[in-house]
């Protein structure tokens, strides 16, 4: 099987089992983790749409040279936006986190079915 | 014109929030300046470039980065659209940060930061033309938030954040993959690019528009995948809930504009649909809410959801589609800031709590003006806003839409001014300390609302036709609010009399029995407003408003003009109505009424404009669609203010629990208008060989039996000024039914009876008013005996129910004789037959008013009451004459009428001949009856008084009791529950049974709404499932329309 198909598989699946764990799990933590690899299953998906069959990163050094660039690498642009996109879920993960901390503090527990305090 | 770039407000303020995070005692001290200063930086660039392009000094401007063209490089693009949106999201952030200033201050520098941050991605995505770029500030925005709802302390604050990131990380990821996608497809990032590939018509591409346009609207909250914004919405610091509400929905709602041309325009047709669910239900929700700031979450979730429907209800093509748009965005930007930064200082949660405001008149004027805004009443730029709207939506022939906003608008209104109410009304339980930094904010947004509100009605199609010269009045007077009232008292009677000397010149006779009735009556009635001692806060501006409203009916020429002065006068009466003691709910049930015909006039406007250009009132003569229908609307929306039966259950409590001066002005002078409004249309309608028979042959029934329903409940009140209210519906039957005949007797009749009423009206509620506030109690059983005490009330109160009985001499009889002639002539015995029994009813409560009041026993209590104030005897001995004259001399009005009359009903007009009226059936001449009754009276009580010189005087106790035992004080009075048979025989008549109707109506929604927020269970994880959900249900519904 060609490796942009099994990438693009790859993460519609990562990306279903991580939206299964956000909206099922009732531990806090692991619906965080949840959306990490919803979210990790995005990037990889970012990357699969900009790969060309054979070419190489684009990064330009000795390796690929300064002539032809195009014909070498593959499609810049999606490896620019994954690592912006990698750098966002970052800060959102670690958010989340802080508050999974916060709520823990408050109520000692994990389970999101506690925090129902407002509602209607 | 040298501009400094949009870019410098990304650079500054990323270089200051930089800046600001290092680290230094010194730093941080100085940190809250640095941030205002470069707030105010970024208002200032938005601002000049708002300034430039909106004088056309400048054109928009593109800025690239990094010196590379798209896709390689963020492009931004300034230009008009840009500029309003990003100044009202830096002037917002900067007052935001004004308010917050000891939030900001406590929870130093990071909070700062963030608070930055925020900014700057907002104005980013409204700048940005890259999609992918919009989608990190989209996401650094989102950050930012859920770092700022913990500003306030406690775990629902936390938990609501920890919800709002679990959904907005669901539509982060669906945008994300959107875009890759897009990307995919087209090639580019820049919208502008993509839009010009059409990606919508490629294979493929349309499910990646489509989750783009789907997670931009899911950040908007659609109802009902929305449960995770309103816990933010009750839970953050109000400062940042007002944040949240007024820029950061107006942002996104720009980046939805923005995207908008990704789909064609039939398919963003549909996905706006999804807007108007969300006004309707929001709405209906927000119906259940007691939480103020919860409610005004429901309340923004309604407004954007307007405001995402308007995107794709009216093409961007159109030329009023900003004036709409922007019209309805500015107000809910200035109302739900001003709203929220309100419920900062109000502090406690619930809705009763508002009434703290009552002591801050300030405040609770600016509370009130943006409750009014959200409303959409004038001259509020919502209410331009929605006028254009409905315009426009009735051009298309949508009329669906019309009736979806026009049911969530409504829904919207009632809790809305439930809460007005509860401020206005309720004690005060707590009181406010107000801190300056607090109020500023909310006062210049104020300012700004009505600043708006006059630059969205010169832009709006014939808004420049609209006088604001009564509003400017009023304004006067609210300055002035803190006179002694006899001032006030002074310039509103010159104000409402100059408005009548430049109305009376241009008038035709029929117009001038209203300008009468609304603006001498208006004068007469606010003379008794001398006898109130203090300032009478609010009184005035609410009067004027109320009058000048009257008097631009009146001067209107074009259906805008008629709208806004109905309006406006509907909001003034309310402010009068409710001042009584107990008149929150009836003050309320009043208004409900009043909006659902207002909005029944404005959908039959619609209507009416469809097909038609222009909108002049002589269009009610030709209406080209549905005209039956836009009728009927109509008559339904003026018979909410005439009464009429089905429609009249909120009189009898707004007019019986109104002050003393006030139930004669809503019941004498403002019932009229209705009539004014059916006049309105029944001319249009266009003589007796008209098209709408049907219509008015229903109108004469309802007539009929509101004369007989309003009669009977008349007489069983022990409530005086319950016995008038009810008497009030019972004669705006007779009114309605005589028109209805539409003939030239009939129309007679009705303007005799309108004028009769008028004055005997006033007569009476003047009086009854009067003593009223000198003995401290509406209950007639309460009174009696007071004749001696009172001459002067008892003959006014004697003539006033004369005239209402119809007994000859007075003007009364001469509406009955003109009624018979009238029912001959038209044929409808049988109805006349109900109107002729509902007058014999008339005679029954009439008895009981003055027999209970003047008659039978003084109370102990009133042994050493005097006559009522000369200021209440004045306007009522004016109006004597007035009916003495028009009993006297009819043909003075009456001769001018009919020729008037007879240009539209040439059939069976009344001759005259000198004072002698002569009809097809017979003859009448009032000056001879007038005379004839006047010398007899003379002789009969000089002969009276003669022979009874010898009498011998007894007390009031020198008389034997009969053998009845009273077991409660009322039944001592000999005149309550006087009528108890006919309860028993007609009582039915008057069960409450259409009370009933109205309340399981109410109870129907209340309990709809109950139901369907249950689905917000506060379960965060449901939140997010919601969302998925939603995303695949319009996905199926999305698939179904390609």
């Amino acid at each position: 099987m060609a490796i942009e198909i099994i990438s693009l598989i790859t993460s519609f699946v990562l990306m279903l089992i991580g939206l299964y764990g956000l909206l099922s799990d009732k531990n806090i933590i692991k619906i965080i983790v949840g959306f990490s690899l919803f979210d990790t299953g995005t990037h990889i998906l970012i990357v699969t749409i900009g790969y060309l069959k054979g070419k190489t990163a684009p990064i330009l050094d000795n390796a690929v040279g300064l002539t032809d660039v195009s014909q070498k690498i593959v499609d810049p642009i999606p490896q620019a936006l994954v690592l912006t996109a990698i750098v966002i879920g970052l800060a959102v993960t670690a958010l989340m986190l802080a508050y999974a901390l916060k709520m823990y503090q408050a109520k000692k527990s994990l389970n999101i079915g506690d925090y129902k305090t407002l509602k209607w | 014109m040298d501009l400094i770039s949009p870019i410098y407000i990304i650079a500054v303020s990323l270089g200051t929030g930089f800046f600001m995070g290092m680290p230094g005692k010194n730093l941080q001290r100085i940190s809250f300046y640095l941030l205002m200063a470069v707030l105010l930086f970024n208002t200032a660039v938005s601002l000049q470039w708002l300034y430039a392009l909106a004088n056309q000094l400048t054109g928009p401007m593109q800025v690239f980065t990094a010196g590379f063209q798209p896709p390689f490089s963020i492009n931004l693009l300034m230009g008009l659209n840009e500029a309003v949106i990003t100044s009202m999201v830096n002037i917002a952030g900067l007052l935001g940060a004004v308010y917050m200033y000891s939030v900001l201050k406590k929870i130093g520098t990071g909070g700062q930061v963030v608070y930055l941050i925020l900014l700057i991605s907002l104005n980013v995505i409204v700048l940005s033309r890259d999609i992918f770029n919009i989608f990190v500030f989209l996401e650094v925005g989102s950050i930012a938030t859920a770092g700022l709802i913990i500003f306030q302390k406690g775990i629902k604050a936390v938990s609501a954040g920890f919800k709002y990131m679990l959904a907005s990380g669901v539509i982060a990821g669906l945008l994300l993959i959107g875009i890759i996608f897009i990307y995919r497809f087209t090639g580019s990032l820049n919208i502008d690019t993509i839009i010009q590939e059409n990606p919508v018509f490629k294979q493929g591409a349309l499910i990646s528009v489509f989750l783009i346009l789907i997670s931009v609207i899911l950040e908007l909250k659609p109802f009902p995948a929305n449960g995770w914004a309103l816990d933010v919405y009750q839970a953050s610091h109000p400062g940042f809930s007002a944040i949240l509400s007024s820029v950061i929905g107006t942002a996104n709602l720009y980046v939805l504009y923005k995207f908008s041309g990704l789909a064609s325009e039939t398919l963003f047709y549909y996905l706006s649909l999804i807007g108007l669910v969300t006004f309707v239900g929001s709405n209906l929700l927000g119906m259940n809410q007691d939480n103020a700031r919860r409610l005004l979450g429901y309340s923004s979730v309604g407004q954007i959801g307007l405001l995402v429907a308007v995107l794709g209800l009216i093409p961007q093509a159109n030329s009023n589609f900003k004036i709409i748009f922007f019209g309805l965005l500015i107000s809910h930007y200035f109302a739900k800031a001003g709203l929220f930064w309100i419920s900062g200082i109000v502090k406690k949660s619930g809705l009763k709590s508002w009434s703290a405001l009552r002591k801050k008149p300030v405040l609770l004027f600016l509370f009130i003006s943006f409750i009014l805004a959200l409303t959409g009443f004038p001259p509020f730029p919502s209410f331009f806003g929605k006028w254009q709207l409905v315009l426009e939506l009735s051009a298309q022939g949508n009329i669906a839409a019309i009736i979806a906003i026009l049911v969530g608008s409504f829904f919207e209104v009632v809790y809305l001014l439930r809460w007005a109410g509860y401020a206005i009304k309720l004690e005060p339980v707590s009181t406010l300390k107000i801190k300056w930094v607090k109020l500023i904010p909310v006062l210049l947004f104020g300012v700004g609302l009505y600043g708006a509100g006059y630059f969205v009605s010169q832009a709006i199609p014939y808004g420049n036709t609209i006088n604001f010269i009564p509003l400017a009045i009023v304004a006067v007077l609210l300055l002035l609010d803190f006179l002694p009232a006899y001032i006030k008292n002074i310039i509103s009677i010159s104000a409402t009399a100059w408005f009548a000397y430049l109305l009376f010149p241009d008038a035709g006779t029929l117009k001038i029995i209203f300008i009468v009735i609304f603006l001498v009556g208006g004068i007469l009635t606010l003379i008794p407003g001398f006898y109130m001692k203090g300032k009478r806060e609010g009184f005035y501006p609410s009067a004027m408003l109320m009058f000048g409203g009257l008097a631009q009916l009146i001067e209107a020429e074009n259906l805008l003009q008629f709208f806004f002065a109905w309006e406006i006068m509907t909001i003034g009466s309310y402010f009068l109505i409710i001042r009584g003691k107990k008149s929150m709910i009836h003050a309320f049930s009043y208004m409900l009424f009043s909006v659902g015909g207002a909005y029944l006039i404005l959908l039959a406007f619609g209507l009416v404009s469809m097909g038609n250009t222009g909108i002049g009132l002589e269009l009610l003569s030709q209406i080209k669609y549905y005209p039956g229908i836009a009728m009927a609307l109509l008559a339904v929306g003026f018979m909410t203010k005439t009464a009429s039966l089905g429609l009249h259950i909120w009189l009898p409590g707004a007019h019986g629990e109104a002050e003393s001066d006030v139930s004669p002005m809503v019941s004498a002078i403002l019932l009229k208008a209705g009539v004014f409004g059916l006049i309105l249309i029944m001319l249009a309608a266009g003589g007796e060989q008209n098209n709408y028979q049907w219509l008015f042959y229903t109108l004469g029934w309802i007539g009929a039996l509101t004369a007989l329903v309003g009669n009977l409940g008349a007489i069983f009140q022990e409530d005086a000024k319950r016995l008038l209210a009810y008497s009030s519906i019972g004669q705006l039957g007779y009114i309605l039914f005589a028109f209805s005949m539409m003939s030239h007797m009939g129309w007679l009749t009705g303007f005799t009876y309108t004028i009769n009423h008028f004055m005997f009206k006033a007569i009476l509620f003047l009086a009854i008013g009067a003593i009223v506030l000198k003995l401290k109690t509406h209950n007639m059983y309460e009174m009696g005996g007071l004749i001696k005490k009172m001459p002067f009330s008892f003959i006014a109160v004697l003539i006033g129910i004369i005239t209402l009985a119809g007994i000859p001499p007075l003007s009364g009889f001469g509406g009955k004789w003109l009624f018979y002639n009238a029912v001959i002539l038209k044929g409808w015995y049988f109805q006349g037959a109900i109107v002729f029994f509902a007058g014999t009813i008339a005679f029954l409560y009439c008895f009981k008013l003055i027999y209970s009041i003047f008659l039978g026993q003084l109370k102990d209590n009133h042994r050493n009451v005097t006559e009522v104030s000369f200021w209440f005897l004045l306007p009522q001995y004016i109006l004597i004459i007035g009916v003495m004259v028009f009993s006297a001399r009819p043909d003075i009005i009456l001769k001018p009428l009919g020729a008037t009359l007879s240009n539209i009903f040439p059939a069976e007009q009344l001759t005259w001949n000198g004072t002698t009226a002569l009809s097809k059936l017979g003859y009448w001449d009032a000056t001879t009856i007038f005379m004839v009754i006047g010398i007899m009276f003379v002789i009969l009580f000089g002969w009276l008084w003669f022979m009874s010189r010898k009498a011998q005087p007894v007390k009031q106790f020198n008389m034997v009791y009969s053998a009845e035992r009273p077991e409660r004080p009322e039944l001592t009075h000999l005149s309550h529950n006087i009528y108890a048979g006919y309860n028993k025989a007609l009582g039915f008549l008057v069960a409450p049974g259409i009370t009933a109707f109205w309340s399981y109506a109410t109870n129907f929604f209340e309990s709809a709404g109950n139901f369907i927020r249950r689905i917000y269970s506060g379960n965060g994880q449901s939140y997010a499932i919601h969302v998925v959900i939603y995303t695949v249900v319009v996905f199926i519904i999305y698939l179904s329309t390609i």
